[in-house]
């Protein structure tokens, strides 16, 4: 079936028999009704279809149990109302009311598949107005506006469900135009398609809650203004038929534009958006068990203004993210061929148990138990190469680039609701990711070091990943709305890239198993921030080899072992950096500052602060689960070597550094409220860089030891040293990254630190015992991206 | 594609450049291979007390409730960090006692970089990777003291808390710290 007949069969199935039915008019009546407002149909409609089918290469999509009826009262009709008229420019107007209605679909499956997509209801009234005529060149033309109010979207599978409530969409679009007249030869052919364009298409949106089980998530609401232009192929990727289309959207600059998520009042917002998305071939397909997605790219550029995180005074800066998503085909090899995929197939499709690592087989099983072929659900398949990107975080004006973000991978996902949860899993989530480095100052601004300043936000340069993980989210945070999530996940054959330049050498940790597990830990929107309550959680990184210069063949510092086990850890990110700070003396003003030997500096009002409380748990704590986690840190070396640079742990010699937590200063059985807070103030900040030595820099610049470097203007391409800068100069200091850190805890407790040989079966104690008390350390550093 | 195209013509490039002849050690200070973090800042410990010195905290132990201003001299106001190296419960403590003071500093920097030339020869034979601190050239150390001790107990609030101390430092004045810290993994793994 084509687009065409596909559109016939909409419109045949949606508009009223009755329009079709109308007879002439005599000449007489029709001088009777001149200057009337036009026809005025009212309809009653009851509509119930087994089975509407979209088929494709003989292949089905088959929406199964369709409805339309009254909301109240499934068995009885919906009335609308059409009034039409001809304007004075020739014009078809269409109002068009439609009082409370339902429509419900019973499932969604590909030819005969045993599982759906789930049953869909969408609860709605709404009043549309649209005018259309016809163009000199051809086509349509016109322009639409519509009000959906009292709305509701419900998904339920298995029974239960998750639901949109409340929601109002009002938009208009000032003029579409509808051709006949696209031309496309992207597929070696030419084939000729619809033209759409809209022009200010101006839309809003809210929802009163998003529910899991009749509990609140929170609240979504949002305005944007767009133009676009889409061009629409029959044909798809595969086979002879399917649809395929290229689109150009532009995103219009508003700063009143905006997305907000609202949870008990407080708000996560991003606005002042714009920016742009180019589309080309974007096909769907109907296969045999599965409706296949692809593009071939996808590249544009989003720009967010403005960011607040709960205080709606206080924005944290803005961001700016380019980015192009495109096929790569390696002609020498097929293997590295990279997509950009995603196949739907209906119902769950479970993975196989036994090709899983061991250390994650149980939690997969117990997570589908329960589940048949022919439960609900969606599944999907994922591939996605992203060939570059480019994110630009921006404070008070200053700009820093994560330059060169590439990724690649795929994963196969399911997505079901369960009794008031989401479940999602994801196994064999393969892939890559690396960040070539920084840039700052501006997006043309040299490539420097530095993307290892991330490491402090737990984000790593580079990773070659392998990961099974499962996860449930749940409504409702510590208190009201908010997000709860539970998960268990672990990574094989990882490899990350700690410290690494753009050819990917540096610091790395390789052959990492990461076994991670999540206890209630939930999201809330607070007035001051976003909080993240970990209630609890156990891990295990076990690094093969640390590893200096190439991730494969650099040399080992030996194996790593990392096991947390941390219980009520609290994690919270509110707008706002360090504000106004003496940098190496004591003082809260600028003058005081000055003459105690410090630098003063205003890093002004945007900024971010993160705080964060991790309340390390001694291992008695563990039950359950968690029973038998602890914390504690390995190095292993001198293992035996099993074949050329891979090494047999447990073979070597070990320090241990068992079991430590902290508490509040009595000791491993007193209470552990305090734990170890570290606060960060971080911003974007002119830095105080100076020559090492004296003589010709690596750029061939000139200078003596202890001139400052000073960039020569904004574009920051060119430097020199001054011996002492003035006020214009000190602006033009390189950027980086200015953070205001406090670490402080009431005690930390080691139990052990412990020596094995590997021809003992038990370790034996260096030291019984270390105990460190009343640490309250302040930090005002400033780090700035070298070559 | 372009990448390993630069790369190889870097690589046959670099290699003629450093064949030539070992680098002076100041040249070799500004060879700069690979990116990195140029740090400046200071570090402070317990200028106003730590956390159980808060008097408004009534879970912190009356011994540890202290007033800990800028200029108290008071021994609990410091950190602490006490080691059992002896065997256990019977054993007593070597204890860091009242750690407080600034560390400021001016360009330290961190990062990876290859070592294949240099060092009188040494350095092509090493051609490997290295994680380098190099030195700033001063860092400026402001009251900054700590007490060395010894400890019957760990704690101060443990039962039978006896503590001898040894000695008592206190440090003001700049200390200069030049050149670079090489680290590099050597032996089995």
């Amino acid at each position: 079936m084509n687009i065409k007949k596909l559109i016939l069969c909409l419109l045949g199935t949606l508009l009223p028999f009755s329009v079709f039915s109308l007879e002439r008019l005599s000449d007489s009546t029709l001088s009777r009704v001149q200057g009337q407002s036009g026809l005025t149909i009212e309809q009653s409609q009851l509509l119930n279809i087994g089975n509407l089918s979209y088929t494709d290469d003989g292949n089905s999509l088959n929406v199964q149990g369709l409805r339309i009826s009254s909301q109240t009262d499934i068995n009885a009709s919906s009335s609308q109302k059409y009034v039409m008229d001809i304007t004075t420019d020739g014009a078809l107007s269409v109002q068009t009311t439609i009082n409370p209605t339902q429509m419900h679909i019973d499932g969604i499956r590909i030819n005969n598949s045993s599982g759906s997509f789930g049953d869909l209801t969408l609860n709605f009234e709404s009043i549309t107005n649209f005018t259309i005529r016809g163009m000199s060149t051809g086509g349509l033309e016109g322009s639409f506006t519509t009000g959906i109010s009292n709305a509701d979207m419900i998904w339920q599978t298995n029974g239960h469900a998750m639901s949109f409530n409340n929601i109002a969409f009002n938009a208009s679009v000032n003029n579409f135009t509808f051709e006949y007249d696209a031309i496309d030869n992207t597929k070696g052919f030419i084939r000729t398609g619809l033209a759409l364009g809209m022009d200010n298409f101006d839309f809003s949106f809210s929802t009163g809650a998003l529910s899991l089980g009749g509990v609140s998530l929170g609240e979504l609401s949002g305005d944007l203004a767009l133009s676009a232009n889409a061009q629409v192929f029959g044909g798809g990727r595969n086979g002879v038929e399917g649809l395929t289309l290229h689109s150009q959207v532009n995103i219009l600059s508003d700063p009143e534009n905006y997305v907000k998520f609202t949870d008990e009042g407080n708000s996560l917002l991003m606005g002042d958006f714009s920016g742009f998305l180019n589309l080309t071939n974007l096909t769907l397909d109907v296969e045999s068990d599965h409706l296949a997605i692809g593009f071939d790219q996808m590249d544009g550029a989003f720009n967010a203004g403005k960011i607040l995180i709960g205080d709606s005074s206080r924005p944290i800066g803005s961001i700016e993210l380019d980015f192009e998503f495109t096929d790569y085909i390696d002609a020498g090899n097929n293997a590295n061929n990279r997509y950009n995929r995603l196949q739907l197939y209906p119902g769950i499709r479970e993975p196989d148990f036994n090709a899983m690592p061991t250390q994650i087989k149980t939690y997969a099983e117990n997570f589908y138990s329960g589940l048949l072929p022919t439960s609900e659900g969606l599944s999907m398949a994922t591939q996605w190469n992203l060939a570059n990107a480019e994110a630009s975080y921006i404070d008070d004006g200053r700009r820093v680039v994560f330059s060169g973000i590439e990724s690649y991978g795929s994963a196969d996902t399911t997505i079901d609701v369960r009794d008031q949860k989401i479940a999602i899993g994801m196994t064999d989530l393969k892939g890559s990711y690396s960040i070539d480095g920084l840039r700052v100052g501006s997006k043309t601004a040299p490539l420097q070091g530095g993307a290892e300043l991330l490491l402090s936000l737990g984000v790593y340069q580079a990773m070659d990943f392998d990961i099974d993980g499962f996860t449930e989210i749940t409504a409702g945070g510590v208190s009201g709305g908010g997000i709860r999530i539970d998960g268990d996940y672990f990574f094989s054959n990882t490899n990350i890239g700690l410290s690494i330049d753009e050819y990917e050498e540096g610091i790395w940790a390789t052959g990492v198993e990461y076994d991670i597990h999540l206890r209630d830990i939930t999201f809330d929107v607070e007035s001051d921030g976003l909080e993240v309550n970990r209630g609890e959680q156990w891990s295990t990184m076990d690094i093969a080899n640390l590893r200096w210069g190439d991730k494969t063949s650099g040399r080992s510092l030996g194996r790593i072992k990392l096991e947390r086990f941390e219980q009520n850890s609290l994690l919270a990110i509110s707008p706002g950096g360090a504000g106004q700070v003496c940098v190496g003396a004591s003082a809260t003003s600028e003058a005081a500052c000055g003459s105690g030997g410090g630098r003063w500096e205003n890093r002004g009002n945007q900024g971010m602060t993160v705080a964060l409380v991790a309340k390390f748990a001694d291992e008695s704590k563990g039950v359950g689960d968690s029973a038998g986690a602890r914390n504690r840190f390995t190095w292993e070396n001198n293992r035996n070597e099993s074949s050329l640079g891979e090494y047999d742990n447990d073979s070597g010699t070990q320090i241990i550094f068992d079991n430590y937590s902290t508490n509040d200063g009595l000791g491993t059985s007193d209470d552990n409220t305090y734990g170890l807070k570290a606060n960060l103030n971080i911003d974007v900040y002119e830095t105080k860089v100076l020559k090492k030595s004296t003589g010709v820099d690596e750029n061939g610049v000139v200078g003596s030891l202890g001139e400052e470097l000073i960039y020569d203007d904004v574009a920051r391409d060119s430097y020199t040293y001054v011996a002492s800068p003035n006020a214009s100069q000190k602006a033009l200091r390189p950027l980086g990254f200015a953070v205001q850190g406090n670490v402080s805890f009431k005690e930390l407790n080691i139990d052990a630190v412990q020596l094995k040989h590997p021809n003992i079966p038990t370790p034996q104690t260096v030291f019984y015992g270390v105990v460190m008390q009343n640490l309250n350390l302040t930090t005002n550093l400033t780090a700035t991206p070298i070559q | 594609m372009i990448k390993i195209i630069m790369l190889i013509l870097s690589l046959v490039y670099v290699s003629h450049i450093f064949a030539l002849e070992p680098l002076a050690e100041e040249e070799l200070q500004q060879i700069l291979g690979q990116g990195g973090v140029y740090l400046s800042g200071d570090i402070t410990i317990n200028e106003t007390g730590g956390p159980l010195n808060d008097v408004s905290d009534v879970s912190n132990p009356p011994i540890w409730q202290q007033n800990c201003s800028v200029t108290s001299t008071n021994k609990r106001c410091g950190a602490r960090i006490a080691v059992n190296a002896g065997d256990g419960e019977n054993s007593g403590w070597l204890v860091l006692d009242n750690i407080r003071g600034r560390f400021s500093f001016e360009g330290m920097t961190l990062k990876t970089r290859v070592i294949d030339t240099g060092f009188g020869g040494d350095g092509a034979l090493f051609d490997s990777d290295v994680l380098e601190i190099g030195l700033p050239n001063t860092i400026s150390y402001s009251n900054v003291s700590f007490t060395l001790a010894n400890s019957s107990k760990a704690r101060p609030t443990d039962v039978g808390f006896n503590q001898t101390d040894i000695l008592n430092v206190k440090i003001d004045g700049d200390v200069t710290l030049r050149g670079n810290l090489l680290l590099f993994p050597t032996g089995n793994p």
